[in-house]
């Protein structure tokens, strides 16, 4: 584990972000790197900022200050598509699949260099997209097979459950062949059996495929057993960063668990273990 | 029972229900930009009318005052008005889909009262048709050299065919070219993302999709297919008038587009084909003069026509070729 976060390069490097709405601070001068090849957990109690901050490195939402480096790349500020086609894919909290269109379509969709995806390609040269298409279509068929979806490839996706709903949209983000991958709550809304399953899943990618996570969970437990460095963030701001043991027995953490959200009962009871 | 008779002889009358078919497939064309907007991406386009104006306006304004041919004027109104479409949508496509729509309908009104107005360049409210002095310079007469050869070829098979007949040849003509275009620009990679923008349009960014220029592409292609309709109406009514852009033109597209099913460009036609049969046929409902005036049997068929697609809404959501399970998912 040590070695892991020890030798990395730094993929993502973030430098006092500000995102303001209106009055508020929702990330008041977040400061963080995530190395490459690593599972980062990042926690912090409700409002702290952490989904908004997804969405200003994603480019979802316009950051007001600070920086944002990614493989030595300045990218705040940029068009969200450009940043997801240099490699950094997200999901979101509440689960984007795309109802109306079959599992495989929305494997398929992700995959990266498809000719046939520019409308002069279509056009002049028809025939581009065919043997990308075979390709993608092997390597979606792999991947949902690898996330027990295979026998639903062909079924809408509005008719999944929630939890496969879940895994397709972590197996779509897979598909864009990203460098790091940032998971808004993937284990929110399914039961625990299966969101050991996902955590097991994200466990094997990084060996195998070097995929770097980046993912945001309420869920102390889950962090502190599947992830190789916490980040905690309050009140926008990153208070504290480390490897899980050291993160739990930090006199700050304890307080902003303690203090904003009576109600996390597992982030109340780790310290004292 | 002689309340609710149906005249016979004129219902019989073939050279009316070509004209019914000119009209309907010319609706068929407009519907079907629509449907690769709202049913394909997404995008829900209430200017469909402000393409037909700018189209048959341009392919008019450069034959009757610039000297084209009737035969060029084509592409570049064509042109003209996917430029048009672009430009417009370039900062409107920004928009969510409902503020969209209403910058849209807010166009077309433009785009028409301009024509109004414009006396100069459009004629105004006497519209665009051939010059009084000088009748060979006329977009229609290109078309009726054609026209004429069409049916001298017709009269073979069909002794004194309609003069819209060669018309409503090259009208459906149009609809099923277009149609077997559209369907397969739509199993593309190109045709997933857009598939994907309308489903949602956050989750093909987060994939690295430009939604943008996707929008531009079906926004500027539905625009094309306006412009032909606009040039088929100008090529029917024989004058370019902007009455016949009014809102009320896209309403009853989107009526044949709702009629047919979202999701299906064949239903397009099949719908487009229905409403026109059904509001044209309802004509002919003989009902005793006093009380059904004239003008009132007009407003009843427009009543009728609309109980129709009530009855279709309860009765098959989907339309007559939608798809019931793309429609409930796609909430």
């Amino acid at each position: 584990m040590n070695d892991a976060s020890a030798n990395g390069s730094p993929l993502l490097d973030v430098e006092g972000v500000v995102k303001r709405f209106g009055g508020i601070r929702a990330v008041n001068g977040a400061t963080l790197s995530v190395r490459e090849g690593g599972i980062t957990a990042l926690i912090g109690p409700n409002g702290a900022g952490k989904t908004t901050l997804f969405n200003v490195l994603t480019g979802f939402y316009k950051g007001d200050q600070g920086s944002v480096t990614f493989r030595g790349e300045e990218i705040l500020g940029e068009p969200s598509y450009e940043i997801a086609q240099k490699g950094m894919v997200r999901t979101f909290q509440i689960t984007k699949a795309l109802a109306a269109m079959p599992v495989i379509d929305n494997m398929m969709l992700a995959a990266p260099d498809q000719p046939g995806e520019l409308l002069r390609n279509v056009i002049f040269r028809p025939r581009a997209s065919k043997e990308r298409e075979v390709e993608v279509r092997k390597q979606a068929l792999e991947l949902l097979g690898l996330f027990n979806l295979r026998d639903l490839a062909d079924a809408y996706a509005g008719t999944l459950s929630g939890g496969q709903r879940k895994l397709l949209e972590l197996a779509r983000a897979l598909m864009a062949e990203p460098k790091l991958l940032l998971l808004d709550e993937p284990m929110a809304g399914i039961n625990p059996t299966l969101g050991r399953r996902l955590l097991d899943y994200l466990q094997g990618l990084r060996r195998e495929l070097g995929v770097t996570v980046l993912f945001i969970e309420h869920d102390m437990e889950v962090v502190m057993n599947h992830s190789d460095r916490v980040i905690v963030m309050a009140e926008g701001r990153v208070i504290a960063d480390g490897e899980p043991h050291e993160v739990r027995k930090d006199q700050r953490v304890i307080d902003a668990y303690l203090g904003d959200v009576a109600g996390e009962p597992t982030a109340v009871a780790e310290p004292d273990e | 029972m002689t309340l609710l008779a149906v005249s016979l002889d004129a219902i019989t009358n073939i050279n009316f229900w070509i004209s019914v078919g000119v009209i309907a497939g010319t609706y068929a064309v407009v519907a079907l930009g629509l449907q690769l907007n709202t049913g394909f991406t997404g995008i829900v386009n209430f200017g469909q009318a402000a393409f037909m104006a700018i189209g048959a306006y341009t392919m008019a304004i450069l034959v009757l005052k610039a000297g084209f041919s009737f035969w060029l004027s084509l592409p570049c109104a064509v042109l003209v008005t996917m430029l048009f479409g672009v430009v417009i949508g370039l900062p409107s496509l920004r928009l969510r889909a409902d503020y969209f729509a209403i910058v849209t309908i807010a166009l077309a009104e433009v785009v028409r009262l301009f024509a109004q107005n414009a006396r100069g360049l459009t004629g105004g409210n006497e519209g665009l048709f051939c010059a009084t002095d000088d009748p060979s310079n006329c977009y229609t007469n290109a078309w009726r050299d054609l026209s004429d050869h069409i049916n001298n070829f017709v009269s073979n098979f069909w002794g004194d065919p309609d003069s819209l007949f060669p018309l409503l040849l090259v009208i459906w003509a149009t609809v099923g070219i277009s149609i077997f275009l559209l369907r397969r620009l739509q199993r593309t990679p190109w045709g997933r993302v857009l598939r994907a923008i309308r489903e949602d349009e956050d989750a093909a960014l987060a994939l690295g999709k430009h939604t943008l220029v996707y929008k531009l592409q079906s926004l500027a292609i539905s625009a094309c297919l306006g412009a032909i309709a606009g040039f088929f109406l100008a090529l029917n009514l024989a004058t370019v008038h902007p009455l016949d852009f009014e809102p009320l033109v896209t309403f009853f597209a989107y009526s044949v587009l709702i009629l047919g099913g979202l999701g299906s460009y064949r239903g397009v036609a099949v719908g487009a084909a229905l409403f026109w049969f059904v509001l044209e046929g309802t004509r002919f409902i003989d009902l005793p003069d006093p009380p059904f005036t004239e003008t009132r049997i007009a407003a009843l068929r427009l009543a009728i026509t609309g109980l129709l697609l009530i009855g279709l809404m309860a009765f098959r959501p989907q339309g007559l070729f939608g798809k019931r399970e793309e429609m409930v998912l796609g909430e």
